[in-house]
């Protein structure tokens, strides 16, 4: 995968331009005036520092999963299964999180985060080594997966880790096992400086390592996504790094579902529903599949998301013109075709030289 | 052994039932995988088929209406599909996942913006299409058996033998198969390639959308939120259990769906989970998919050892 040059850049303004007329055309026909719906947007997302600390509390997840399909995608494997990972981790970390007792607050918080990073790199084991060793697709098996994740954690909450009578739900994790809410109004916590760390920490092993670069050169060969040999004509063998990169991606999903039952919600129950996993694969290629690009796009889309919330809550405006826009963001910026076809023009090709120059 | 109590009549037709739409995903998927297409957008095209189904049916009061509307939701979506993975260069899988995705924001959206609900949408006035009663199994004991479903659920079985046919012994299957097994070979043995792609993606469209109107039309006369609950996806999972097959495809539609009714009847009646009989299918899956991989790797390993002797 190139490093962002100037006609990607290019590509995602222009796109972003577009989804920006599509959602003038569907506000001015639906019968509201667009550039007031535009306000509250913005005032939902950042104004005031309820709506900013809830923007970042979104976004806590969405870098997670984003930096977790980047890394699966880099290595060349189609990660569909994010969220089943993020549903065994999280049911795992509020295991975790009421399960021991004796445990001061540092210990017993990681603790739980390790066993979520545990259990979801274990969930994404078996795809990697079906894939590795028996050719199977992880695409259809790690959708099958997230099957499986679903009907499980819905047995576990209502069997052996059921604590409630009433609902199906496991206890409440102890207070030491807790990440810290800092403010009264809102549900931003410790979770998110994790998130941020583990997008720095991506970047740096993936593009300044020898590690990150033997994981890289079994996707990065990859033209179009298409498997090809690369990496085994440098001596590197792929299987053991799509491997890695596989429970890597499981690991951060797990994390993913750990952050969520130890920072906001304090439990598991039946009907917690994420779809942050494949939220996460858009961001991800928003994000150009670099850990930094999914960083910046998830805090995009977690602010659009609330700013959605706000307008949501204002005015008429349904919040899923959101997520409409963003994948009509995503039909755009992954067309392919689009972007080599805008090599046509000499300047792009010379702006493309200047950005891509390196400094010295 | 009480719980053997479950099988009777009344479980074969609600296997049926539940997995009609299943098939009919699966059909489309086996179609798609076999001209070289992993098309996972099958679920996207499935939920807009059924919120515009419904819509249609609601505004026109007509079942036919709806049902045509349906269809013509699930081929434009598919057409969407083709036109981002075969036209603009972008990649199949990221195509379908976006596909999903906006497919489940567009029908709440429309949902919350055309009929003011939130959750769900039923209406006295949105015409379901009926059951078809046999007439020539009327009073005889296979009425119970096989009369009085909805159309589609026939339509499964006609698709199943004429899809094999198809499949098999016509020029189109073969010209299917060679696109997705050779590309390369097919294009110089004169097949184009991506117009067997073209068919396909939009043949799975047409089923999608029936898939779609099924769920909303006939199975019950509303929509919800998320309907197509990840049918889509067991759609492709079936397929690829059935080996990419019309039959096969049947055969493992026919599992899910069993799976499906068995695990409902269960629910809080007996002690045995119905969660975890509804896992069984999922992990045969990965049981043929492993043979499958493990043949293949036979094969491929054979050829050089052919070679040296």
């Amino acid at each position: 995968m190139e490093k962002f040059s100037f006609k990607d850049i290019l590509v995602l303004i222009a796109g972003l331009f577009i989804t920006a007329g599509v959602a003038y055309a569907i506000l001015t026909v639906t019968g509201f005036i667009p550039t007031d719906i535009a306000k509250l947007f913005y005032e939902g997302a950042f104004v005031g520092q309820r709506n900013i600390l809830n923007t970042l509390n979104i976004a806590t997840p969405y870098i997670l999963t984003s930096v977790a399909t980047v890394i699966s995608f880099r290595v060349g494997m189609f990660n569909i299964g994010i969220n089943g990972s993020m549903y065994v981790g999280a049911l795992y970390a509020a295991w975790a999180g009421y399960r021991f007792t004796t445990l001061g607050h540092l210990s017993h918080v990681s603790l739980c985060i390790f066993i979520g990073m545990l259990v979801g790199a274990l969930w994404m084991l078996m795809p990697a080594l079906l894939r590795v060793y028996a050719g199977v697709s992880e695409i259809i098996s790690t959708i099958i997966l997230n099957f499986v994740a679903v009907l499980f954690v819905s047995y576990m909450c209502n069997g052996p880790f059921r604590a409630a009578p009433i609902a199906p739900t496991t206890a409440r994790i102890l207070e030491t096992a807790e990440l810290k809410q800092y403010f009264p109004n809102s549900e931003f916590h410790t979770g998110f400086f994790i998130a941020v760390f583990v997008a720095f920490a991506a970047y740096f092993v993936l593009n300044k390592t020898t590690f990150g670069y033997e994981l890289r050169s079994g996707g990065d060969g990859l033209v179009g996504f298409y498997p090809s040999r690369y990496s085994s004509y440098l001596g590197i063998p792929s299987d053991r790094s799509a491997i890695t990169g596989m429970l890597i991606s499981g690991a951060i999903g797990g994390l993913a579902g750990a952050v969520i039952v130890l920072g906001n919600t304090r439990n598991f129950y039946q009907e917690m529903a994420f779809n942050q996993g494949f939220d996460g694969i858009l961001i991800a290629i928003i994000g150009k599949l670099e850990p930094l690009g999914g960083l910046i796009s998830s805090l995009f889309y977690a602010a659009l998301k609330n700013g959605g919330l706000f307008v949501d809550y204002k005015t008429e405006v349904s919040r899923e013109i959101v997520v409409i826009l963003m994948s009509i963001l995503i039909f755009f910026v992954s067309a392919q075709k689009i972007v080599s076809s805008l090599e046509r023009f000499e300047f792009v090709k010379k702006l493309d030289k200047f950005f891509s120059r390196k400094v010295k | 052994m009480e719980w053997l109590e479950v099988f009777d009549i009344s479980l074969f037709r609600s296997v049926l039932r539940s997995m009609t739409p299943i098939a009919l995903i699966g059909f489309g998927a086996a179609m798609c995988s076999a001209s070289g297409v992993l098309n996972i957008g099958l679920e996207g095209k499935m939920l807009n088929a059924a919120f515009i189904g419904v819509a249609a049916s609601y505004y026109s009061g007509s079942a036919l209406t709806g049902f045509i509307a349906g269809v013509s939701a699930g081929v434009l979506t598919a057409i969407l599909f083709g036109v981002l993975s075969f036209n603009l260069g972008a990649d199949e899988v990221l195509a379908g996942l976006a596909i999903n995705i906006f497919a489940i924001a567009f029908t709440r959206y429309l949902l919350e913006t055309l009929f003011d609900r939130r959750g769900f949408f039923s209406d006295p006035s949105i015409q379901g299409i009926d059951p078809i009663e046999i007439e020539f199994l009327k009073d005889t004991r296979f009425e119970l058996i096989f009369s009085g479903f909805t159309p589609s659920v026939y339509l499964v079985f006609f698709l199943a033998i004429l899809l094999y046919f198809v499949y098999y012994k016509t020029r189109l299957g073969t010209a299917i198969r060679a696109t997705g097994e050779n590309p390369e070979a097919a294009e110089d043995a004169g097949i184009n390639t991506l117009r067997m792609k073209w068919l396909t993606v939009i043949f799975s469209g047409v089923l999608a959308g029936i898939g779609g109107t099924f769920l909303s039309l006939e199975n019950m006369t509303l929509f919800t939120e998320g309907m197509s609950a990840g049918k889509g996806y067991i759609g492709l999972v079936a397929s690829s259990f059935g080996f990419n097959t019309p039959l096969g495809t049947f055969g493992a539609s026919g599992f899910f769906g069993l799976g499906d009714a068995i695990g409902i009847r269960l629910q809080g009646v007996y002690e045995l989970d119905s969660r975890l009989v509804l896992m069984i299918p999922y992990a045969l899956t990965v049981v043929v998919l492993i043979l499958i991989g493990v043949r293949q790797r036979y094969r491929v390993r054979r050829v050089p050892i052919d070679i040296s002797e």
